[in-house]
């Protein structure tokens, strides 16, 4: 082994140091024999370095060291030369930490392997860009949450209906609870009877009870064969009496041996579980991306560096990649400093300017907040207008897709119309981007909302509970002799009209979009050009079937599943499109700032869903006529029932967690525990930011203490050429 | 030393972590047929900027000028020079083994710190290098001035390793991007 130790080789410098490994040099002339660009490797170090560490350390030390391979061999040549001396204990600990990162690493390799879609979203990625990307993974995300979901359903609510459905020992029934719990309603009745003189008003009652069981819902008279079709579009017939709709379950308690299934109870709880998982599935997708991003600072500090160091993906290949990498680049630094030059403009106005610019801008936003309030009242309208029309037609299936197309008109018209007024607005370029956003998601939410509101309506007679109509069953039960399959219906619609629209717009517009441009060269097709992928609407569009589904999981058990095969589809129909109709993409979008923006609208729909169900099982009567609820007062009500039936200290034990006794004390110590976070994160920001301002300080330190040797050694050189003369002469 | 590419032991074997056989597969492609016998051939720059992972990429002669052993600092690589390439651009590289090797790619005038130039010569790669795709001269002003204000910690007016480093650590996908397979 030899160590090439020659000063003028400076590709094998190799520097005996004396325990130090970086040496204060002048920048002007390094001195001769330190090859400052390759690192030094200290071959002598003290014994106390050497005592410390074990052999797994140091070999890991070599690999990370950027040296030559050759250089590397004679290393390890002398290390093997020194035995160290580690104690057993610490050896086996190494080598159970090293075994654990070796699982842990197969096992994200494993994990990422069963994910779909994972090479494609890689190519999209390298063709197109992170933006478009980070939407096709927040697709993937979603599937992954919606297959999971339908399992659950599948599991707990779905087999044991059609187990106990099909299976003979299912002990109690399913209609004759219905007159059961009637019986029961009526011997109570009868007793009032007897203790007080309405006569009439209580067979009247018994007689109207029976109208509230009443539920129809195979179809009358002849069909037509497209029926069916108008059917699958609606949930109607054929299907709504199907494991589809809420109708179709039963409130079976299967009982066998020892065990017991209560399917009403499954159902609620599913439910709920579903939307409590989907919750923590967000909420640690949201932590992965904040983590990120706090590490980066925000992407707003020291991005203009770390797009010039880091921009640049090396394993990029072809002429056309790499050209479109450069046109990315180049787009988001000239972006960069656009929004830079129009801030120092915006701070340098006079304050006229400023108060004319601000008067504008609230004048155009009223103009906005306008037109939404224009697009919700339409949505009001075309709600109320179809619950009224209902039948077998085309035009009343035209009727009762109305409110899906006016919610879908409404959300292609106001935004491009805020989008024309926010060029008068003159934000900065990412402010509009996020305004857009806003406006867009508030309009989609709140549609939902409007139509969610004119259902309450119309089915609980507007919380009036004493109108004519509602004032037997507590709903309005001529009109929805069913609500809750109604529901699960409206969403259903909302979804299939999604998917519709979707597929439509691509074959009608985008298809026939490129092929006008590609072929004819008129002005108007070149200035049109070809479509770009335009990544928060298309995100928009994602969350908000998302949140459809959420609302409906109650009522529709089966919308996950139908949900999958629509996104699925979505998939390849936008990755076609993306591929064969779209140029690439001008505009680059922050992913990682937008991708917790996505998380949270996902966040605020699956607020709006949960708000839905806790409201629904909580305070409207279920249908008499139909579901598993219904002999209840309340859904919610099999929850109690079931609890009673426990043993008596499990009843005690989660009495006493629901009561006050519990709750009050849980509150206080989780406040503790939010103060005790929130004083550790500033405290750790403070640190931060201290280290900072050292990190800075260091480096005028040593820019001070190089001067310093500048001017010793420049005075001492005059002294010695002053001295040298005076002794010449 | 001097051991030629088929008499490394195995026990070296793991510092390589890349794929040996299709890393000499590919290098002897590339070696002339007159130097075939020669235990370590030298491949001239020429060659290896023909390899497709290469072709494309802006910065391709400073790479090879940053892997090679030359005495003439005219890039050819042998087979080790070759190796070490792969492996300072595999996966299991480390960060500071990456950013180290970036550092000496951008370092255009081999100097040991990145000044205006350095600089300029980086951005023009990043955007491309023909007259329409390149950065006006005032928006290049102002990009380097601010990439000196955000990363020149010394204010010295060059972006020494460290500093490089700093910004290095920031960013999470550097690691994933700062990569070559073959």
């Amino acid at each position: 082994m030899e160590m090439n130790g020659s000063p003028q080789n400076s590709a094998v410098g190799v520097q005996i140091s004396n325990g130090s490994h970086e040496s204060l040099s002048l920048r002007e002339r390094p001195s001769a024999g330190v090859d400052q660009r390759v690192p030094q490797y200290n071959w002598n170090p003290s014994p106390a370095e050497v005592g410390g560490e074990s052999s797994a350390d140091k070999l890991q030390d070599l690999k990370t060291l950027p040296m030559r391979m050759a250089l590397k061999k004679a290393i390890r040549q002398v290390r093997q030369m020194k035995v160290p001396v580690v104690s057993s204990l610490e050896s086996w600990k190494k080598s159970k930490t090293k075994a654990a990162k070796r699982f842990l690493k197969v096992a994200g390799e494993a994990m990422a392997y069963a994910v779909p879609w994972r090479r494609t979203i890689h190519q999209i990625g390298g063709h197109f860009g992170g933006g478009v990307q980070s939407y096709f993974l927040f697709l993937q995300f979603l599937v992954v949450l919606n297959l999971l979901s339908s399992l659950l359903m599948a599991g707990f609510v779905l087999t044991p209906s059609i187990v106990f459905r099909s299976s003979s020992f299912v002990n109690s029934s399913d209609a004759q609870n219905v007159t059961g719990k009637t019986s029961s309603r009526i011997v109570t009745v009868i007793v009032e009877f007897l203790t007080s003189d309405v006569h009439l008003l209580v067979l009247r009652f018994l007689v109207d009870q029976q109208e509230c069981t009443v539920y129809s819902h195979s179809p009358q008279g002849l069909i037509f064969f497209y029926q069916y079709f108008l059917d699958l579009l609606s949930g109607t017939g054929f299907m709504e009496y199907s494991y589809l709709f809420y109708g179709y379950y039963n409130n079976t308690m299967g009982v066998s041996m020892e065990f017991s299934y209560n399917i009403p109870l499954a159902y609620l709880l599913t439910a709920a579980f579903y939307l409590i998982f989907c919750l923590i599935c967000i909420i640690i997708r949201m932590g992965a991306v904040v983590r990120i991003v706090v590490k980066t600072g925000g992407g707003a500090v020291g991005s203009y560096s770390r797009q010039a160091f880091t921009g640049w993906d090396f394993g990029l290949q072809g002429d056309r990649a790499v050209k479109l990498k450069q046109n990315n680049i180049r787009y988001q630094l000239q972006m960069d400093l656009e929004e830079e030059r129009i801030k120092q403009h915006a701070a340098s106005l006079t304050l006229a300017q400023t108060v004319g610019l601000y008067a504008k801008r609230v004048f155009l936003n009223l103009i906005v907040l306008g037109l939404i309030g224009l697009a919700f009242y339409a949505i009001f309208k075309a709600a109320q207008f179809s619950q009224t029309r209902s039948g077998g037609t085309f035009v009343d299936l035209l009727v009762e897709y109305l409110p899906s197309m006016v919610i879908t008109a409404a959300n292609f018209v106001v935004p491009f119309l805020c989008d024309q007024i926010a060029l008068l607005e003159r934000y900065s370029p990412s402010t509009t981007v996020i305004l857009a956003l806003l406006r867009a998601v508030f309009l989609r939410l709140a549609s939902l909302v409007v139509l969610l509101f004119t259902l309450w309506s119309g089915i609980t007679c507007s919380g009036d509970l004493e109108n004519t109509d509602c004032s037997i069953c507590k709903y309005n039960h001529k009109q929805y002799p069913c609500w809750e399959t109604h529901i699960g219906q409206e969403m259903y619609k909302l979804a299939i009209f999604d998917f519709i629209t979707v597929v439509v717009v691509m074959v009608l517009v985008e298809f026939p979009r490129r092929i006008i441009v590609d072929n004819c060269s008129c002005k108007l097709a070149q200035f049109v050009g070809r479509q770009e992928f335009v990544i928060p609407q298309n995100v928009l569009g994602l969350v908000y079937g998302q949140t459809v589904v959420w609302i409906g999981a109650l009522f529709c058990p089966l919308l996950p599943f139908v949900n999958i095969i629509k996104f699925i589809i979505i998939f390849y129909c936008r990755k076609l499109t993306l591929f064969q109709n779209c140029r690439p993409a001008v505009r680059t979008f922050r992913s990682n700032s937008s991708k917790i923006f996505f998380l949270i609208v996902l966040l605020l729909g699956w607020i709006l869903a949960s708000l839905t169900l806790i409201y629904s099982a909580a305070k409207i009567h279920p249908s008499m006529g139909c579901g598993p609820f219904r002999s209840l007062l309340v859904m919610w009500d099999v929850v109690p029932q079931t609890l009673h039936t426990l043993s008596d200290s499990a009843k005690e034990f989660l009495f006493y967690i629901g009561s006050q006794a519990f709750a009050i004390p849980l509150f206080i110590f989780l406040c503790v525990l939010l103060c005790y976070i929130a004083a550790l994160a500033s405290v750790y920001g403070k640190t931060v930011s201290l280290l900072r301002t050292q990190l800075k300080m260091e480096g005028r330190d040593k820019q001070f203490l190089v001067k310093r040797i500048e001017e010793l050694s420049s005075v001492r050189r005059r002294k010695t050429e002053g001295w040298n003369e005076y002794h010449e002469h | 030393m001097g051991t030629t590419a088929s008499q490394l032991p195995k026990d070296l074997l793991s510092e390589y972590q890349v794929k040996r056989s299709l890393a000499h597969k590919r290098f002897t492609e590339l070696v002339a047929k007159e130097d075939r016998n020669n235990p370590s051939p030298r491949v001239p720059m020429s060659k290896i900027l023909t390899l497709p992972e290469l072709k494309s990429n802006p910065f391709r002669k400073r790479i090879c000028h940053v892997f090679s052993t030359s005495e003439n600092k005219d890039g050819s690589l042998t087979f080790e020079d070759f190796l070490d390439l792969l492996s300072a651009f595999s996966d299991s590289a480390t960060l500071e083994i990456k950013s180290h090797y970036a550092f000496r790619i951008f370092d255009f005038d081999d100097d040991g710190t990145l000044d205006r130039g350095d600089l300029e010569k980086l951005v023009n790669c990043l955007t491309g290098e023909t007259d329409d795709t390149r950065l006006t001269p005032e928006e290049m002003r102002q990009l380097i001035n601010n990439i000196l204000e955000e990363s020149d910690i010394d204010k010295d007016g060059t972006v020494n390793l460290s500093e490089f480093q700093h910004v290095i650590s920031r960013s999470p996908d550097f690691v994933s991007s700062f990569k070559i397979v073959l």
